[in-house]
């Protein structure tokens, strides 16, 4: 069974942009007062001073930083006196670095985990309750932890999860194995632990977000599907899953992002440790700089991690336009 | 067009003098005669003492201080140093001794003190053995914000239910360990593998087995890899084996640890009664104190782990004059003894009169000449090396069998920053 996509953003995309040129133009919508020809000569000399405060913001809070940390990172400096330009050794360093290397492998296991468990088990908890009777009151109970914050989260749970701790209790309690088992002492195990922290509070909101794209389908090509009797895996498979790309797409991308970024739920729940053995990317990054005050090491970390997330993101939405526009 | 034009022109007019205005009424705030300073502290918990102090302050020299507590250490380190970049400076601020403040000394950022201590030593006020520790190229800088000696807090409801009394040699200590497990308690507190303090036990082994090594260590003489030090850690790794430790990865306060009876013992600085205090509990009463027994009988002194941690103010701090008169006042006995007697803990001011007797009783015992004071790691080891140390000795709490794995993560450290001075 093939159904075809309906391309839904085009006509509205087209006639937008109709209506641009025809207001540009003289043959459009009748230009009012204001837009007499001599205003039009004012604002044309006056359209940078006009846009300057917004591009000044921009380059002074956002480019300058990030071409200041660039610099950084090809020196040696500790927050005091002056940098001191070291060429490319900082990051012949960094493949050198067994930390980082540690870091790179969690901040992996960060991207897989989350893409998988709280954008997966999201969009299952989602398809299932999706149409059903009382499907809100089932879909709630997920939603309710992501009225945390992340500090807050990992704060309660860094105490669930400590040796002897609740969870120890409760597993010994039931009399279920991992009783005695340190949730947050070894490496990778304690990331494994994060994760599922992250996934209890993530997964409601991309439910939520699978939710809305699901009630945003058009329901001719689900009846249509239904009447040639499609249902359950197959529905899903032909119908729900191809006209759900867009939104997909939009979750995924931001999970990939967020997950690359980790940083506030590994410092407050182990700091990295303990022996670095829990460090991310953005956690090696703020420790270089702010607790070894090694900023020119610790701008490194930033390059590398802001180029990862650039190519990451770019490689995903390109593939997924990609693949829409075919 | 044209009115349009001068509201323009007069939004920007206004604008540029509200910017005018407010440039002028920061000059203002950072110059002048000030009659209230800011302190800038990592002791966030320590507000109310500090509030104690400025209003006596404000009684005694008319100049009031207010506290701005962090209790972040990172956040805060990057705050001061980004005050001697920028006009928003602090009055007076906390750091710690060795290698961080030689580091802030050498950028010309901290103002010397050199006369508060050379009239502090003449009165008495100050001894001349505190003062090499504030002492770089010969000039010293800040005063001491507090003085402190480590040593075992001891649960001495614990001790009394067991018959157990504080030991005078390591042996004793050991048996006494020995005693308290087989009781199904737990003889002695870890540190958090999140805590600043991983390297307690480390210090405190080798300053009792070889204090020389311990020296050399801070001064890059040794390696981390001696076997001197590498014997330390399989001893520290026994002790951990024998299960005489709390688990390290709870979370819980030491103190609160301590208050539970979860652990019977705490190794920490006479600093922690501030902490028992604000608990509760009672020097004497509810818990005692003992100086550790060295590991090694033989040498002639007991090694005693000593901290100090400074009060500075900047070469370019707002009222230079203002901060210089509040750190002269600080070191002055009614100040100290304020100090010292709210919270609990000893003075760097030898003619402060202690109020709590046990307390008082440490401070004579430590200068009365049978110990050998040894400087904190925390002070002696430099930032870089210490940052390594305290990330490996975590990792080692929770697995002991990596003792050599983290020497060696050291020790790699420890020769890249003495490779950069020069040795």
């Amino acid at each position: 069974m093939t159904v075809r996509q309906q391309p839904a953003t085009s006509p509205s995309r087209t006639s937008a942009a109709r209506t641009e040129r025809r207001g540009a133009g003289s043959g459009g919508r009748r230009p009012g007062p204001h837009r007499s020809g001599g205003s039009y000569a004012l604002f044309g000399r006056l359209r940078y001073a006009y846009v300057s405060p917004a591009l000044l913001l921009v380059a002074v809070l956002l480019y300058l930083p990030f071409v200041w940390t660039a610099w950084l990172s090809l020196t040696r400096y500790d927050g005091l006196g002056s940098p001191e330009f070291i060429g490319l050794d900082n990051y012949t360093r960094l493949f050198q670095d067994e930390a980082l290397i540690t870091s790179i492998r969690n901040t992996l296991l960060w991207v897989a985990g989350t893409t998988v468990l709280p954008v997966g088990l999201g969009l299952l908890v989602a398809v299932l309750s999706y149409d059903i009777k009382g499907g809100p009151w089932f879909r709630l109970p997920f939603l309710l932890p992501y009225a945390m914050s992340g500090a807050g989260l990992a704060l309660v749970w860094g105490f669930i999860l400590q040796p002897e701790g609740v969870a120890n209790q409760a597993l010994s309690f039931f009399g279920m194995p991992g009783g005695d088992m340190s949730f947050l002492n070894d490496g990778p195990e304690n990331t494994f632990a994060m994760l599922a922290v992250w996934t209890w509070q993530q997964l409601g909101v991309n439910m939520l977000l699978f939710v809305v794209g699901l009630q945003s389908i058009p329901r001719a090509p689900i009846e249509a599907a239904r009447i040639d009797g499609a249902s359950g895996w197959r529905l899903f498979r032909h119908v729900l899953w191809p006209l759900m790309r867009p939104l997909t797409t939009v979750v995924v991308g931001l999970a990939l992002v967020a997950s690359l970024k980790t940083f506030d739920i590994v410092w407050v729940m182990t700091q990295g440790g303990p022996g670095r053995t829990s460090e991310t990317l953005a956690v090696t990054m703020y420790r270089d700089v702010f607790v070894a005050d090694e900023y020119g090491y610790g701008s490194a970390v930033a390059v590398l991690l802001t180029t990862v997330t650039g190519l990451a993101s770019y490689a995903y939405m390109r593939r997924q336009i990609g693949k829409e526009d075919h | 067009m044209m009115p349009s034009m001068r509201l323009r022109v007069t939004a920007l007019a206004t604008g540029a003098a509200m910017l005018a205005l407010a440039s002028c009424s920061s000059g203002n705030d950072s110059g002048g005669s000030k009659s209230e300073l800011k302190l800038y502290n990592d002791k966030g918990a320590w507000s109310q003492f500090f509030d104690q102090m400025g209003a006596q302050s404000k009684t005694e020299i008319g100049l009031g201080m207010k506290p701005v507590g962090y209790t972040d250490e990172p956040t805060y380190t990057a705050f001061i140093k980004a005050s001697f970049r920028t006009k928003v400076k602090p009055d007076l601020f906390t750091w710690s001794t060795g290698g961080r403040l030689t580091e802030i000394v050498k950028q010309k950022q901290v103002a010397d003190t050199t006369d508060i201590w050379q009239a502090a030593i003449k009165s008495g006020d100050l001894s001349a053995d505190l003062a090499k520790y504030y002492t770089i190229d010969g000039k010293q800088y800040c005063v001491p914000l507090n003085t402190a000696y480590w040593g075992m807090f001891y649960n001495k409801k614990m001790f009394a239910k067991y018959k157990l009394k504080p030991p005078a040699t390591w042996a004793e200590l050991e048996n006494l360990a020995r005693t308290l497990k087989s009781k199904g308690e737990t003889p002695f507190n870890h540190t958090t593998p999140t805590s600043l303090f991983s390297f307690v036990w480390f210090e405190q082994l080798l300053v009792g087995t070889n204090p020389d090594l311990y020296e050399k260590l801070g001064t890059g003489q040794a390696s981390y890899t001696d076997p001197g030090v590498v014997d330390v850690m399989k001893r520290w790794k026994t002790m951990i084996d024998a299960g005489w430790f709390s688990n390290p990865g709870d979370k819980a306060d030491p103190a609160d640890h301590f208050k539970s009876g979860k652990a019977a013992m705490v190794s920490s600085g006479t600093w922690f009664n501030t902490s028992m205090t604000q608990r509760q509990l009672k020097l004497g009463e509810d818990y005692g104190f003992f100086f550790i027994p060295n590991v090694n009988p033989s040498l002639p002194k007991t090694s005693l782990v000593f901290e100090s941690g400074p009060l500075c103010s900047l070469t370019k701090a707002p009222d230079p004059a203002a901060s210089t008169k509040f750190l002269k006042w600080w070191v002055t006995p009614a100040a100290q003894e304020k100090w010292a007697n709210s919270r609990g803990d000893v003075s760097g001011n030898p003619r402060v009169k202690i109020a709590q007797p046990e307390l008082s009783k440490i401070t004579k015992e430590a200068a009365g000449g049978e110990y050998r004071l040894m400087q904190r790691y925390f002070e002696a080891a430099p930032a870089p090396v210490l940052t390594a140390a305290l990330d490996g000795l975590s990792g080692f709490t929770v697995k002991p069998d990596t003792y050599m794995k983290v020497l060696e993560t050291i020790q790699k450290a420890n020769e890249q920053y003495w490779k950069t001075q020069g040795n």
